[in-house]
């Protein structure tokens, strides 16, 4: 099944209505059964706890609903969509980028699982910030957690609902019914301020139906909604691999063929934001305006002494009015690896070329690093080729870094620490960890795979990165003639997002539910106001979020990094201490927390007078800010302990002895 | 298990939990610093190299020989560790009962003790 040299297999390009429709289809299928598994939750919320039950699921998940919210919460969107375009654009080297994978499910489960799954049932705490407010028994410290994790969760909740967004609207791209309804609510609302803003009404459209389904069905179903729902996600990522893996190797010719023509691929040229790109004249202007849209290509006769013939792909739509011949400025990418130009040539019939027009005034521009004579085979080893960076893609400092960054930040995160809490017992832990290991090794490894055969089977995607997996999704499914299967294929990645952002959602609402109000304000609030202020709760908060994320931030990937290590950075220190070491007391702990927010903090503000961007941190020794802040919070929080006074010997006692087993024979 | 705080040092011994898990933690941080010291110097001195020869790349089972035995076999390895650790090293422990609502309880009564005290101390004054 080799459809490399088949120049009548069928395209991307041509079949994308197929698959995109099979993409709308998946997604109603799938939310539909979202919402049953929401209706089923919501009633186990009888004749429980509701608190625990609501936010903790009543610390009962078995094997698989543990193993697999856990895997799916820590897989974000990124995954699917970010992991896939750096592979395609980098190559090779995402093997070692994504490599600490290989120990990510022992670390993050298993460094603190356990003993902090028995310090919250001997405390009865629900949140994150509950156990530190327990086990240091400090209500100030305890305000400090729920502050900080209001602070970055809620950052991150805006991050992932655009994300969210951003991914449904490159899966529905070319659905007639999704632009048509999309242009139906541009035209309601153009008179409403701040919804007309929207970044476009394709995008509008795609976060009120990600946000409003995802909010409804975390509000009403509770932690065990969204641990039921990310199950149902987690097997959907899973087998979506799983499928995709055999179709692309054997289409793409078999790895050793792949690995091969890599070695020879170089970087494209590309046109730079603000000006330059080619020039492009008709043979002779047209009666009516000619839409060039992106994903075009256009081709000429090579260039003098050279033997290599000119092969662009527009990156940006633009058009030629009615009567003219020429537009300037065309923003495209250039191919240069000969292999790849006479693949796409030879497929000319099916590809979508636009004819019958010449090129002149080439100004494009080189990858940063990859494309020099002595950086031959750049896809194939380290660092990677890089547009912007002269070090390449992965620099030996930032191997480094994405080890602490995937290992030891994951254990760091709240949202991970709230499912550690949440398992039944060790023997549900020790299997869960099997688990999610074998898990995440037939998702990340299998996609760097996946991801190097699709710089054979479709080149020049570079300018649009993001949609690489759709796009392969259909050409792969299209190619065994089964498009209906790209479907499945597509869901993985909104399934990995949902599956995100639900547990946010659930985790910034419990520190407002239980950390402020129940804690601080009102202690003896009833059962029944709880109930009512978590599902109220949880609903505003996503609202919120969602409308605020009608004009998102930009630098959503930076945003998401920052957050990611921002909170291990604060979170880590204080919490391995209070498990693990019985001399910690409450200041340490404070000294913890703060000394890793605030040097993690400091590193970015430094970067933005030094670099000139809050999102181009400083980076001491060359190392990431995350390295430096837990470097930081482990340190003060252990300087700290030293230079003040041993905690109280009963809350010591409480948590870290327990009665001898001959007093209690006695007894 | 009994986890009411007391004084009596005498009829008290470490928490077993909390002295397996210690030990299992820096089991599992020795097995990250092994995957790190394993991953990122085999890759650096095998996968970093400017000026490759197309012809001339080494490839193990399709993929580069330094994707193979950088990462995707210490990956494995890892996995095996993984299991044999999880289900035949980690003990396993009774987690104990869940105190639901005890540290509010406790709270709670703290609140009022306080409130207390402060009433008495008024009427006295």
């Amino acid at each position: 099944m080799n459809y490399l040299f088949d120049t009548n297999s069928s395209l991307p390009l041509v079949l994308a209505a197929d698959g995109t429709n099979a993409a709308l289809v998946s997604f109603l299928i799938y939310t539909a059964a979202v919402f049953v598994l929401a209706a089923l939750s919501n009633r186990l919320l009888k004749n429980k706890s509701f608190l625990s039950e609501y936010f903790l699921g009543s610390r009962g998940l078995g094997v698989w609903a543990f193993a697999l919210t856990f895997a799916a919460t820590s897989s974000s969107g990124g995954s699917f969509t970010g992991f896939p375009s750096k592979i395609y654009t980098h190559g090779w080297i995402l093997a070692l980028w994504i490599g600490s994978y290989m120990v990510v499910p022992i670390c993050t489960m298993g460094l603190i699982g356990k003993r902090l799954n028995q310090v919250a049932r001997r405390s009865g705490s629900i949140t994150v910030p509950d156990v530190i407010r327990d086990r240091f028994h400090s209500p100030l410290l305890g305000l400090m957690a729920v502050s900080l994790i209001v602070f970055f969760m809620s950052i991150n909740l805006v991050a992932q609902f655009k994300a969210g967004s951003l991914i449904l609207q490159t899966l529905l791209d070319g659905v007639t019914v999704f632009e048509n309804t999309a242009n139906g609510l541009a035209h309601a609302v153009s008179g409403i301020p701040y919804l007309s803003s929207a970044e476009s009404p394709e995008y509008l459209l795609c976060l009120l139906v990600f946000g409003i389904a995802v909010i409804l069905y975390t509000t009403y179903g509770g932690f065990h909604a969204v641990v039921w729902t990310d199950v149902m996600q987690g097997i959907v990522m899973v087998i979506g691999v799983i499928i995709m893996l055999p179709l692309a190797i054997s289409q793409a010719g078999g790895l050793e063929n792949t690995t091969k023509l890599m070695a020879k691929m170089t970087p494209p040229r590309f046109s730079a934001e603000e000006k330059g790109g080619i020039t492009l004249t008709l043979n002779q202007p047209r009666a009516e305006l000619l839409n060039i849209d992106a994903g075009t290509w256009i081709t000429d006769e090579p260039i003098p002494d050279s033997k290599v013939p000119l092969l662009f792909r527009v990156t940006r739509a633009t058009e030629i009015p009615a009567g003219e011949t020429t537009v300037n400025e065309v923003k495209v990418l250039q191919l240069t690896t000969l292999d790849d130009i006479e693949r796409i040539l030879g497929r000319r019939e099916s590809e979508d070329f636009l004819d019958g027009v010449r090129v002149s005034n080439i100004d494009l521009e080189a990858y940063a690093y990859g494309e020099d004579g002595n950086q031959q085979g750049t896809y194939l080893v380290g660092p990677g080729p890089s547009p912007s960076s002269s070090n390449g893609f992965l620099p030996f400092s930032l191997a480094i870094s994405f080890f602490f960054m995937w290992a030891i930040s994951g254990t760091g995160q709240p949202a991970n620490m709230v499912r550690l809490m949440a398992f039944r017992d060790t023997k549900t832990l020790q299997r869960s960890i099997c688990t999610v290991a074998i898990y995440y090794t037939l998702i990340y490894f299998p996609l760097v795979l996946i991801f190097c055969c699709a710089r054979v089977l479709l080149p020049g995607m570079e300018g649009d990165p993001d949609s690489i997996m759709p796009r392969m999704a259909v050409l792969l499914t299209d190619n065994i003639q089964m498009g209906w299967l790209a479907g499945l294929l597509v869901a993985a990645p909104f399934a990995a997002v949902m599956s995100t952002v639900d547990s946010f959602l659930l985790l910034i609402s419990s520190a407002w539910v239980r950390d402020v109000y129940q804690r601080n304000l009102n202690p003896e609030a009833s059962e029944k106001t709880i109930k009512l202020l978590s599902y109220l709760v949880t609903f505003v908060v996503g609202t919120a979020a969602m409308i605020v994320a009608i004009n998102p931030p930009k630098f959503l990937q930076d945003i998401i990094v920052y957050v990611g290590s921002g909170l291990a950075a604060s979170f880590l220190a204080p919490i391995v201490y209070g498990l693990y070491w019985r001399r910690v007391n409450a200041a340490g702990a404070m000294g913890a927390m703060l000394g890793g927010f605030s040097v993690h903090l400091a590193m970015y503000v430094t970067g933005y007078f030094v670099n000139g961007s809050f999102f181009k941190p400083y980076q001491l020794f060359n190392f990431d800010p995350i390295i430096i802040g837990l470097s930081v919070s482990f340190l003060s929080g252990f300087v700290v302990t030293k230079l003040t006074a041993p905690p109280a010997e009963e809350l010591v006692h409480k948590y870290f002895y327990t009665t001898k087993a001959t007093t209690k024979a006695k007894s | 298990m009994s986890t009411t705080p007391s004084n009596d040092t005498e009829s008290m011994e470490l928490d077993p939990v909390f002295l397996h898990s210690k030990r299992e933690a820096w089991i599992i941080l020795g097995l990250w610093v092994v995957a790190l010291l394993w991953a990122v110097p085999y890759c650096y001195l095998n996968g970093y190299q400017s000026g490759l020869d197309p012809e001339a790349i080494e490839t193990t089972m399709g993929i580069p020989s330094w994707v193979f035995w950088g990462i995707a076999f210490p990956w494995l390895v890892a996995d095996v560790f993984t299991i044999w650790f999880c289900l035949f090293y980690m003990k396993e422990d009774d987690l104990g009962v869940a105190h639901e609502g005890e540290d509010l309880a406790e709270e709670i009564a703290e609140m009022h003790t306080t409130q207390d005290e402060a009433t008495a101390g008024g009427n006295e004054s």
